[in-house]
């Protein structure tokens, strides 16, 4: 029993509606958000178009070329307009007619045509002067169609030749055109090469410029490289003498050698004037000599060093020769 | 010829001419988002109430109220009871049905494991969904990020048709895919958030029934001993 209601009472659970309510809301803000927060079109840029021409004259020259020639055909429908009568058929047969020179041909089918479509008349009424007015009016009419034929060559020629013309001109045109170009061209290149030519003579003359500067820049270091080194020869040489001395004055000789014995040390120095290791070289002969100038060498601790480090090196390995006599 | 003069790419185009396997994993992440809010706000609800109402309690308890007024004031059916007044109840209650002849020992035993099993019960209730969130949280950037494979895949393979491949072709394509990603995110970042928040509550929640149970049997014992 209480347990059951204890049961009953841990199911029902507070605002379960409201957390649904919640939730939609916080889906509902997030789209929101998507929709007018964030710019959902996207925009091409514009397009461009390049054309790339190397050469200018050359490609406008055969465009051109190509409508003459299409431009010939279409005065010869224009014609027909012009001339009163003919019957569009034979029409089409005389204007190739004309290259051959001769207008005979085509007068053959029209008066066939003629007969066939008269000839009804003729023999209805049966009268030899109608005959003969045809006759006549065909001839008349043949005459005729012949001078429109060869007005219409003469046309044709006088309109070839002046597209011919024309062409000619064009091309002539093109042609001072395209030397003109490329006169200047020739021209820009020959100045591009004169320019070049003188670029390369001040690079030249700069190059030998920089190369004395260089040369005298290079001089002066060494003068100065080797003012340096005498300096430091010298400096290294006062040291030296100082410490010999500096040496030499701590020496308890041992009295009444015979002759000038020479002793000889390697000395090896630390950096900041202590003895790290004293070494016999060259033996003098008499072991009291040799064993006070070893003391004379530790007791003269620290040994005067010029204050510049980098001269140190010159002092690590020191060689020490002192003289029995002055 | 130029279809795509000003492209439009609102996401309901997006979405809807994304690929039916696609679309199921967006609607998947979307009920998964949905229910992980839901449940988000729910036990927000919950562990709310648990802890100002054990506040209450213990307040109550620890003035010295009469223990059978706070029993009868439990049990009472209008009351809606909290957590850890379930717990004074199951214990006292095994508490009092003993006759005062018994051992202490004994009765403080029956008693305990009362609150005991109560106190499960309770950690049970709140706990529950938790693993809900900590799936929806792990799993769902997977589900997006399936969805965004399938959907690139998709527009790689029908970019191999076009002669002349431009972004242009697979823009769209991947836009439509890289959604499915976001979904999966918005889905998985708040369930982690609460579900690690709600599991410290949780635990703050526990010992302190704890500590109450502990503190209940020692006032318990002393009061069987009188």
């Amino acid at each position: 029993m209480k347990t059951g209601q204890l049961r009953k009472t841990t199911q029902t659970e507070p605002g379960t509606l409201l957390a649904g309510a919640l939730a939609l809301l916080v889906h509902i803000v997030f789209i929101v958000l998507l929709i007018f927060g964030f710019d959902w079109k996207a925009q091409p840029p514009e397009g461009m178009v390049v054309d790339l021409w190397q050469d200018l004259p050359q490609p406008i020259q055969q465009p051109v070329q190509q409508p003459v020639v299409k431009d010939t055909p279409p005065p010869s429908p224009a014609q027909p307009k012009q001339q009163p009568k003919p019957v569009p058929q034979p029409q089409s047969e005389p204007r190739p007619t004309p290259v051959n020179g001769t207008p005979a041909p085509p007068k053959k089918p029209d008066i066939e045509l003629k007969d066939k479509t008269e000839k009804p008349k003729p023999v209805k009424e049966d009268n030899k002067q109608a005959l003969e007015e045809q006759k006549r009016k065909d001839q008349e009419k043949a005459a005729r169609e012949k001078a429109a034929a060869e007005q219409l060559q003469r046309e044709q020629e006088a309109l070839k030749k002046q597209a011919q013309d024309e062409q000619k001109r064009r091309e002539q045109e093109e042609q001072k055109k395209r030397e003109q170009e490329e006169q200047k061209k020739r021209e820009l290149e020959e100045q591009k090469k004169r320019e070049r030519e003188e670029q390369q003579k001040k690079e030249i003359e700069a190059q030998k410029k920089r190369e004395q500067e260089e040369k005298a820049r290079l001089e002066a270091q060494q003068a100065a490289a080797a003012a340096a080194r005498a300096q430091i020869a010298s400096e290294i040489g006062k040291y030296k003498a100082m410490i010999l001395a500096k040496i030499k004055s701590r020496i308890v000789m041992p009295p009444d050698l015979p002759g000038n014995p020479v002793a000889e040390f390697n000395v090896t120095l630390l950096p900041g004037g202590d003895i790290l290791d004293v070494r016999l070289r060259k033996s003098s002969g008499y072991p009291a000599f040799d064993s006070a100038v070893e003391r004379a060498i530790l007791l003269s601790k620290p040994l005067p060093l010029p204050p510049d480090p980098a001269l140190f090196n010159e002092f690590r390995n020191l060689h020490v020769i002192v003289h029995y006599l002055e | 010829m130029n279809t795509t003069v000003t492209e439009d790419l609102s996401l309901f185009y997006l979405i809807s001419s994304a690929s039916v396997f696609v679309q199921l994993v967006m609607l998947m992440l979307l009920l998964a988002s949905l229910l992980s809010w839901w449940y988000i706000f729910r036990k927000s609800f919950v562990l709310r109430d648990a802890v100002k109402q054990s506040d209450e309690f213990e307040d109550n308890f620890w003035r010295g109220a009469d223990l059978n007024a706070l029993y009868q004031r439990a049990t009472s059916s209008r009351y809606a009871s909290s957590s850890m007044e379930r717990i004074f109840v199951a214990g006292f209650s095994e508490f009092s049905k003993h006759t005062p002849g018994t051992d202490i020992d004994m009765i403080m035993d029956s008693t305990r494991r009362a609150m005991q099993a109560t106190y499960q019960r309770e950690m049970d209730r709140l706990e529950t969904h938790l693993s809900f969130l900590a799936t929806v949280g792990s799993v769902s950037p997977y589900i997006g990020l399936l969805g965004t494979v399938w959907g690139i895949m998709n527009s790689f393979r029908s970019l191999s048709n076009v002669a002349q491949a431009t972004i242009a072709h697979v823009a769209p394509g991947i836009a439509e895919a890289l959604i499915a990603t976001a979904m999966g995110l918005f889905a998985a970042i708040p369930a982690v958030i609460a579900y690690n928040r709600y599991v410290s509550d949780t635990e703050k929640l526990a010992t302190r029934f704890e500590s109450f149970m502990e503190e209940l049997s020692n006032v318990l014992q002393r009061r069987a001993a009188d």
